[in-house]
């Protein structure tokens, strides 16, 4: 077998299916990253206009307070609840809490880690960063 | 630097950024309207109060070095390879030195009052 046979690079990491919500939650954890990073660069460069005076301030606002700019918005406060409560999730699982006791692995082999609290705790992520949105909509659509 | 230390500086950001950006958020709309809080004066002004200058310089670096080891770690996972290693951890080493000083260039401008 070739070394590289059995690696999917990029395909891979990017589908969401196969190995239920513990695989959803990771690809989401992955596309939730990198969207906050792509938005942390384009927020520091549009804050940067600040230092050119109040004409290109205001320009560049008029480019972004926009409605497509809002629900973009929107969407990375999504991206920042989903990111923030599932990383919780992930931190505590890496600090040994909610993973369950070691125990001799019997048939059928179910992993003590992959258990009921966490998968709640990824939907509760999910349900949370849908709140958000709705709140983030409401400030920034609403009136 | 091992990699368990590593993950620690991840974690250890992360949850310091959290707390920090939600002050930042709750100053966009609690103070007053989120609309008003965008105007020129208004920005400036939170600039030109240092506590919160030192605020946003604090978000900047813990989102920087959080969001960039974040993306060291996907590009890590992706492929293997000393060289392929040694390139992505020096890349985003200097992508996040380079965001850091953008983004300080700013806060030291604004709230020294040179725009």
């Amino acid at each position: 077998m070739k070394r590289n046979e059995n690696k999917e690079g990029i395909k891979g990491m990017a589908n969401p299916t196969r190995y239920g919500i513990e695989r959803f939650a990771y690809w989401l954890m992955r596309i939730t990253g990198l969207g906050l990073l792509a938005y942390l660069i384009g927020h520091v460069y549009e804050t940067s206009n600040i230092v050119n005076g109040k004409t290109a301030w205001e320009n560049m606002l008029s480019m972004t307070q926009t409605t497509e700019g809002h629900i973009f918005l929107t969407l990375v406060i999504g991206m920042c609840v989903f990111h923030t409560a599932n990383g919780i999730r992930v931190m505590l699982g890496h600090g040994g809490y909610g993973v369950g006791k070691p125990a001799r692995p019997d048939y059928p082999y179910t992993p003590a880690s992959q258990n009921k609290m966490h998968k709640l705790c990824i939907y509760a992520s999910i349900g949370l960063a849908a709140l958000a949105m709705m709140y983030g909509v409401s400030v920034l659509l609403g009136e | 630097m091992r990699e368990s230390t590593i993950m620690k500086i991840h974690y250890g950001t992360a949850l310091a950024a959290v707390v920090l950006v939600a002050v930042h958020v709750l100053f966009r709309i609690t103070m007053m309207n989120y609309e008003d809080s965008l105007a020129y004066e208004s920005v400036i002004a939170n600039y030109k109060y240092v506590p919160y200058a030192i605020m946003l310089e604090l978000i900047l670096v813990l989102l920087s070095v959080h969001g960039f080891n974040g993306l060291r770690v996907i590009l890590l996972e992706l492929k293997q390879g000393r060289s392929y290693e040694k390139a992505v951890t020096y890349g985003c080493i200097a992508g996040m030195v380079g965001l850091v000083a953008f983004g300080s260039r700013t806060i030291l401008m604004a709230s020294m009052g040179m725009t």
